[in-house]
């Protein structure tokens, strides 16, 4: 899907989907399941949701219905097969009484293991046995971006790129960009900082040819999510750099996500500190502050034992005060190592969006698929923008020139 | 390792604990990890008493305690602030000031074993592969979000990873890991945290579920 726009034509969007897509056969589960009486099928089901619950196939309807010739025929899901086998043995004693009380007998049948995500797959799914299905409220693939919020996406990445190239003369390294996209807020800005470069630095080779440049552009050794342990061989300019803010001259795990939400992080403190003991309207310029428009309330029991006077402070203070980057989108030039990736999830980032794939240690569609990890407490979805090379190229020179 | 928000039921998995790779440690063994382990369990009491999710850790140099750590995420609102990268940071900021070089450090932290409460996280996983630490002990497993062996297997090394050699990037490290140490103790600590509810995370958008009492085998 490419936007309509002169700038940035042939540029592309993609979902990278959480899982890769498993052939429904790979993902059955094998159920024991019994023809019913319809007019017992109110009993049984009863029955058989207290006694033994579908816990984990919770998108798997109980009952399957068929009707030919006129008449309904039911047929009832009873218990998940053991591994050992599908033998009346093997069913939950609770269940094995009622298959005696009603004199079922028994079949094998398959259901799908998992939800559907799209119409098509719940169509296949329910050839084997019906499942429910709930379109998503919000679209997670492309289809879900309107051509403007598109265009609005492939700038912030070109601007992600011409951080990548303003220190190439050196080398190629990974950078982001933290956005607030309700508003197109700059939140963070970052770049690899595993030595730290002087600005100096950055500015005295600017001789060099394009040519030469353009070699280096491919080379990317230094970028530190696509070779997390090269930090030893990374040249570190040790002569006469001055340690930042933070005490560092170098680090082996400022990876530019790393440092980006460090920087969000401060960001954040700063626009909106802890309410100090002594009153919190000193804080009130803050309330103006363009903010995300989805805010989450923070629990303010913790501040219920506070006089009145202060929980109203508290309350303007607690609704404007952004958790951690909840609704924040970040757009990398490298798709993110397993450390930046799991921190990005740790942060709440909303939607991820990258340009180059990372097939060493990638984790989000390379190597591994993080985002798909159903334990994870937080989910983003993620993106990757397909840049041609000449529009690469255009960048470049233009960063060259200024 | 854990972020602000966990839910609940997290706790319930945290009980998981790897009793099998506990075998071929000697008693005396036994005793020394357990030693290190009270202290890390001392800095997630630390975390807790400042309404941060309990996890602590400690990093040992030479049978000696060279940096302790614990989870800061609240205080610092960056979500990536663990015990393990506080403990880390501590590290890299005293070498520098000595002046140490790159090689050095690296050095350094392959002599390093670190004792945590808590399975490291992903996140956390891949750091301490990155700097080529040389053993982890963990308390109880992190089945929610663990990089060491739960979720993923980053403590091992390339070559029986899933992650490819690229010419001329350089070779990916393991490092030896196990748990199950004092996990009860770690997992008593989270529970109460959870219990008396977690005053930085946001409102849950569920009812959040009443924990049972743990059940003793």
């Amino acid at each position: 899907m490419a936007a309509r726009n002169e700038q940035f034509v042939d540029w592309e969007i993609m979902h990278i989907p959480g899982n890769t897509l498993l052939s429904l056969e790979d993902s059955t589960v094998n159920v024991v399941a019994a023809k019913i009486e319809p007019k017992l099928a109110n009993t049984i089901i009863r029955q058989l949701n207290q006694i033994c619950p579908l816990e984990d196939l919770r998108h798997v309807k109980r009952v399957k219905k068929e009707s030919s010739e006129g008449k309904v025929k039911l047929s009832i899901i009873l218990y998940v097969s053991s591994e050992n086998g599908s033998s009346i043995e093997a069913a939950p004693s609770g269940v094995r009484q009622l298959i005696d009380n009603y004199n079922l007998s028994l079949f094998a049948a398959k259901v799908s293991r998992c939800q559907a995500t799209s119409k098509g797959e719940w169509e296949e799914q329910c050839k084997l046995w019906p499942t429910s299905f709930h379109p998503p409220a919000n679209p997670e693939g492309v289809s879900g971006l309107d051509e403007e919020e598109i265009k609005s996406i492939y700038s912030s990445m070109k601007s992600v790129i011409q951080l990548v190239q303003s220190n190439i003369q050196h080398k190629v390294v990974n950078a982001v960009i933290i956005v607030d996209p309700s508003n197109g807020q700059i939140i963070s800005k970052a770049r690899d900082e595993i030595p730290l470069l002087r600005s100096s630095e950055e500015n005295d080779s600017s001789n060099s040819n394009n040519e030469e440049t353009k070699s280096k552009w491919s080379e990317n050794k230094g970028v530190a999510c696509v070779n997390p342990w090269g930090w030893l061989e990374q040249s570190c300019h040790d002569h006469g750099v001055m340690p930042c803010e933070s005490g560092f001259t170098w680090h082996p795990l400022k990876h530019a996500a790393i440092v980006a939400i460090e920087n969000a992080a401060a960001r954040d403190r700063q626009l909106f500190p802890n309410p100090s003991p002594c009153g919190n309207n000193c804080y009130s310029e803050f309330y103006s502050v363009d903010g995300p428009a989805k805010r989450l309330k923070t629990e303010n029991e913790a501040h219920s034992t506070k006089k009145d006077s202060e929980s109203v402070g508290d309350l303007a203070w607690e609704a404007t005060r952004p958790y951690l980057c909840t609704g924040f989108d970040i757009y990398l030039a490298w798709e993110p190592c397993p450390m930046c990736a799991m921190a990005l999830v740790h942060q709440r980032i909303k939607r991820i969006f990258y340009a180059f794939p990372n097939p060493r240690v990638g984790a989000l569609g390379s190597v591994h698929r993080l985002h798909g990890q159903r334990s994870l407490n937080h989910h983003y979805s993620v993106f990757r923008i397909l840049i041609p090379d000449e529009a690469l190229n255009k960048i470049f020179l233009e960063n060259l020139n200024q | 390792m854990l972020a602000t928000l966990v839910v609940s039921s997290l706790i319930d998995s945290l009980i998981v604990i790897r009793s099998t790779e506990m075998d071929g440690v000697s008693e005396s063994d036994l005793e020394n990890i357990n030693k290190f382990m009270e202290l890390a369990l001392h800095q997630a009491k630390c975390a807790f008493d400042n309404l941060e999710v309990p996890i602590g850790c400690v990093l040992v140099e030479d049978g000696e305690v060279i940096a302790t750590g614990f989870n800061r995420t609240s205080e610092t609102r960056n979500a990536t602030r663990h015990a393990e990268m506080e403990a880390i940071d501590t590290l890299l900021e005293k070498w520098q000031k000595c002046s140490l070089s790159k090689s050095q450090v690296a050095q350094k932290f392959s002599n390093c074993i670190l004792y945590v409460t808590c399975e490291p996280c992903i996140m956390c996983a891949m750091a301490l592969s990155i700097l080529g630490i040389r053993e982890v002990f963990f308390g109880c497993a992190n089945d929610k979000f663990g990089g060491c062996g739960s979720i993923l297997s980053l403590h091992k090394s390339e070559t029986d990873n899933k992650c490819r050699q690229v010419d001329g990037a350089s070779q990916s490290k393991g490092f030896k890991c196990m748990g199950g140490y004092m996990a009860d103790e770690a997992v008593s600590l989270l529970r109460s945290f959870y219990e008396q509810g977690n005053p930085n995370a946001p409102k849950p958008h569920r009812p959040v579920r009443v924990l049972q009492a743990p059940q003793k085998s």
